[in-house]
């Protein structure tokens, strides 16, 4: 009998359907208000999974989500946590991923995702990327559905993942972004328009 | 009623799924008398049944059941996991606990104490219900008829 995976599982959410639900609902928030920040329920982190990602997970993910994991992701506890409480099977290859747990360092290529097609865009993988913290990076003035004229959200993201972004962006195809960080959630979904800079990005 | 070699686990995971609410909860006690931790609180869902026509036939969907699962950890670190049919979340706790500690350097005396009476007592209850429907059996014969 092998007992190593079980030894690696830990507690979820404290009341599954609720606790799901309120981050699902917060997840949408997120994406229906671009920029603005939004609070998860709380749970144990796995890491170097933090609380807020994997509050994500749980409530996003189930059976019927492939999910690629970014190198840094990849843990035995993870994918023994995910595999029991979420049921999501993890795939190798981008393409076949609904879902994408990805860290910073991972956001400098964005290929392979699947962005959609014209006749189901809603197919395309959404990205979970987990931050260090939802601030105090360079303001970009978003604007879009969802944004009272525009606003100043500053991401502490590298230049590349915005050339990346707008290289797989071709409404209504591309890709849904849910940044989380501290315990938080912010949406970046494929309608919004980035503009200028108040501080330049290179 | 077993066509494949069941595991010592999978026997007493059986054993444990079959006992009554009246039956497991003198060992209740004994059971949580140690620090545990629920990795998946017992939750309520349903399983779909599905049947062949005398052991043999296609498959076919019977119907659907109410099933109560439950995963907990001691603090020696082996899991225990349970399913049992019906709504009853506590039972499913116990046989849970009951699972684990079954995996623990006490199992010969848990096998003893809690399993072999419990399987004896079902046994006693198989062999009584087939005793009974054994009374009600009804033989078909088709007589030999002459062709000439």
């Amino acid at each position: 009998m092998n007992r190593a995976p079980s030894d690696l599982l830990q507690a979820a959410f404290a009341d599954p359907v609720l606790d799901a639900q309120k981050c699902f609902r917060a997840a949408l928030k997120a994406l229906s208000e671009p920029g603005t920040r939004q609070t998860l329920v709380s749970v144990a982190a796995i890491e170097p999974l933090q609380a807020a990602g994997y509050a994500l997970c749980l409530s996003l993910l189930d059976n019927d989500t492939p999910l690629w994991l970014a190198p840094a992701f990849d843990t035995p506890a993870i994918r023994a946590n995910l595999a029991f409480h979420c049921g999501c099977p993890i795939v190798e290859a981008r393409e076949e991923a609904m879902f994408a747990l990805l860290d910073a360092a991972a956001l400098d290529d964005l290929s392979g995702f699947y962005a959609g097609s014209e006749r189901y865009p809603d197919q395309s993988c959404t990205l979970l990327i987990q931050l260090e913290r939802l601030d105090r990076g360079p303001a970009l003035s978003w604007q879009g559905p969802g944004i009272d004229g525009s606003r100043l959200v500053g991401l502490p993201l590298k230049p590349a993942f915005w050339q990346q972004r707008a290289a797989r962006n071709d409404f209504p195809r591309g890709l849904d972004a849910l940044f989380c960080a501290e315990g938080e959630v912010l949406g970046l979904p494929r309608s919004t328009r980035i503009g200028d800079s108040l501080q330049e990005v290179a | 009623m077993h066509t494949r070699e069941q595991s010592p686990r999978q026997r007493w995971m059986a054993v444990l799924a079959r006992a009554s609410a009246a039956e497991l909860a003198p060992f209740e006690r004994a059971l949580r008398d140690c620090t545990y931790q629920l990795i998946r609180p017992a939750e309520i869902g349903m399983t779909l049944v599905r049947g062949r026509m005398g052991g043999t036939g296609a498959p076919f969907n019977l119907g659907e059941m109410s099933v109560t699962r439950c995963v907990v950890r001691l603090a020696d670190g082996s899991t225990g996991y349970s399913y049992r049919a019906g709504r009853d979340k506590r039972q499913a706790e116990l046989a849970a606990l009951a699972d684990a500690h079954l995996q623990g350097p006490q199992q010969s005396r848990w096998l003893n104490e809690l399993i072999e009476p419990l399987a004896a007592a079902q046994a006693r209850r198989a062999a009584q219900k087939a005793a009974e429907t054994a009374t009600t059996r009804v033989e078909f014969f088709t007589l030999l008829r002459g062709e000439d």
